[in-house]
């Protein structure tokens, strides 16, 4: 009796789970907002606006900008807008795999099409002549770009690679995140704290299947700074992290910087920000952005912009 | 050296003739785990007095590290937990014994660089498991459980690598207690 009656709670319980959410259409994800670069992506990466560059333009850097889960290119937007009034160098905000899209493309999508998408752009300026190309990238996509280093990705860059890392995550702030294999598959899928305008930009329902994918690369990225991961000399990494941050554990950096050393040994770069963003460097759509939010922007758009040509 | 050996077969040999009903004494390794994150190991220490509900509540301490775990010869992070707990066991004199157990403690990690000295690294520990424990007529114990660490970093406040859910692993021995 007792057993049966176990089953049958059981039972309700999973059956009462919404396995998929009612995404209405105004927001990314349910079918009619999409990331402005799936419509014009010529508009957001060079080696489609430029594939055919002089010598003179070959020699100009290319910055890769890449954003975080379940965001979008609008978390680099900013840098763009401010990069405009900079004819030293050029941006190409790439979309992950699976992003900006809809929820049933994001579900399907797993972290290697999502580091596939940056590894294509950077082989396809390559491909095309570019001989400076550099990166900046938030969040996720600074886990995923740990990774193509540590498989050796740019061992045969034939010039110094600059890739600088807004909050990156390794730990996350938010730990239940740690049972996401055991609890994501009765939830269905988890629901973001975005503002109404962020919905239009960043998924605000969260399949369970990506959260798996991004535990995943957590925990391969994290065993990978664990066991060393030494810089090929011609990369240059530096961190930028926030000290207070909601989704990307501050004790993140802690970790890049004790896993990651230099060809020679050296440390690389860190930076604390006086912040509590995750991202900092991406204010628009924000409440309440502080004077010191907007110097932390400004200071590290001009930082990432002069060290390029160091 | 050799001393401190010679006193210590003395004293197990004086516990192993010592009265079966006294009080017990479970000195052993425990291997510990959170889930997603570190492997942590260390020792533990559990006591029953003969007078207050012997063999059934059991004051402990133990000490697990990511010292003797995780961060053995490679870069994570060394953090210590030092746990106070008290535990109720469940079953007496049978095989397989049900235990809970609350623990109290503080949990300290090295970050490695002054320059992490701005980041939250100390924390007071609470936390509740509950598991089984294996007890043969030896002095041989082996306890298993999974446990909940209420306090854990949030990326605002706490440690960030103090994780939620862990389990553990003790196997012990009673030094008070002869074989039968």
């Amino acid at each position: 009796m007792k057993k049966a009656l176990a089953i049958i709670i059981m039972f309700l319980f999973f059956a009462g789970c919404q396995k998929s959410p009612n995404i209405s259409a105004d927001i990314l994800g349910g079918g009619q907002v999409f990331d402005p670069s799936l419509y014009n992506p010529q508009n957001f990466l060079v080696s489609l606006s430029n594939p055919n560059p002089t010598a003179e333009e070959a020699q100009k850097p290319v910055i890769i900008a890449c954003h975080g889960y379940s965001a979008t290119t609008f978390e680099w937007d900013e840098f763009n807008d401010w990069s405009q009034d900079q004819s030293k160098y050029s941006i190409s905000r790439v979309l992950l795999a699976g992003h900006g899209s809809t929820y049933a493309d994001f579900e399907k999508s797993t972290w290697h099409d999502w580091q596939l998408s940056i590894a294509d752009e950077y082989n396809k300026l390559i491909e095309e002549g570019y001989k400076n190309i550099d990166f900046a990238a938030s969040s996720t996509s600074c886990t995923l770009l740990l990774d193509m280093i540590h498989s050796g990705f740019f061992n045969h860059a034939n010039t110094t690679v600059h890739i600088f890392l807004i909050d990156p995550i390794i730990i996350p702030s938010d730990k239940s995140l740690s049972l996401i294999g055991v609890f994501g598959p009765m939830l269905g899928y988890l629901k973001a704290d975005n503002t109404t305008a962020e919905n239009k930009y960043y998924y605000l329902f969260r399949p369970q299947e990506t959260l798996q994918q991004l535990e995943q690369v957590l925990n391969t990225v994290r065993h990978e700074l664990e066991d060393g991961i030494v810089l090929p000399n011609n990369v240059y990494l530096k961190v930028y992290k926030s000290k207070q941050d909601p989704t990307a554990d501050p004790v993140s950096a802690v970790l890049i910087y004790n896993g990651v050393k230099t060809g020679n040994g050296n440390r690389i770069d860190i930076q604390l920000e006086d912040s509590k963003l995750h991202v900092f460097t991406r204010l628009r759509l924000r409440p309440n952005v502080t004077a010191q939010d907007k110097a932390n922007q400004l200071n590290a758009f001009t930082d990432i912009a002069t060290r390029i040509f160091n | 050296m050799l001393k401190r050996v010679y006193l210590l077969v003395i004293i197990i040999l004086i516990a192993q003739y010592s009265n079966a009903q006294g009080p017990v004494l479970d000195v052993g390794l425990r291997l510990q785990k959170a889930v997603n994150l570190y492997s942590e190991n260390g020792f533990a220490v559990n006591y029953s007095s003969r007078t207050l509900m012997p063999d059934r509540l059991y004051f402990g301490f133990s000490y697990v590290t990511s010292r003797l775990g995780t961060a053995f010869n490679s870069n994570a992070i060394m953090q210590d937990n030092y746990l106070l707990s008290s535990a109720y066991y469940f079953k007496e004199k049978h095989v397989i014994r049900p235990f809970t157990r609350a623990n109290v403690g503080y949990f300290s990690a090295d970050y490695g660089d002054k320059i992490f000295d701005v980041l939250p690294r100390k924390s007071l520990l609470l936390s509740a498991d509950a598991g089984l424990c294996f007890q043969t007529h030896s002095p041989l114990k082996i306890s298993t459980s999974l446990g909940y660490n209420f306090i854990t970093g949030n990326g605002l406040s706490g440690p960030g690598t103090l994780y939620p859910v862990f389990y553990q692993v003790t196997v012990s021995w009673n030094i008070f207690n002869r074989m039968k």
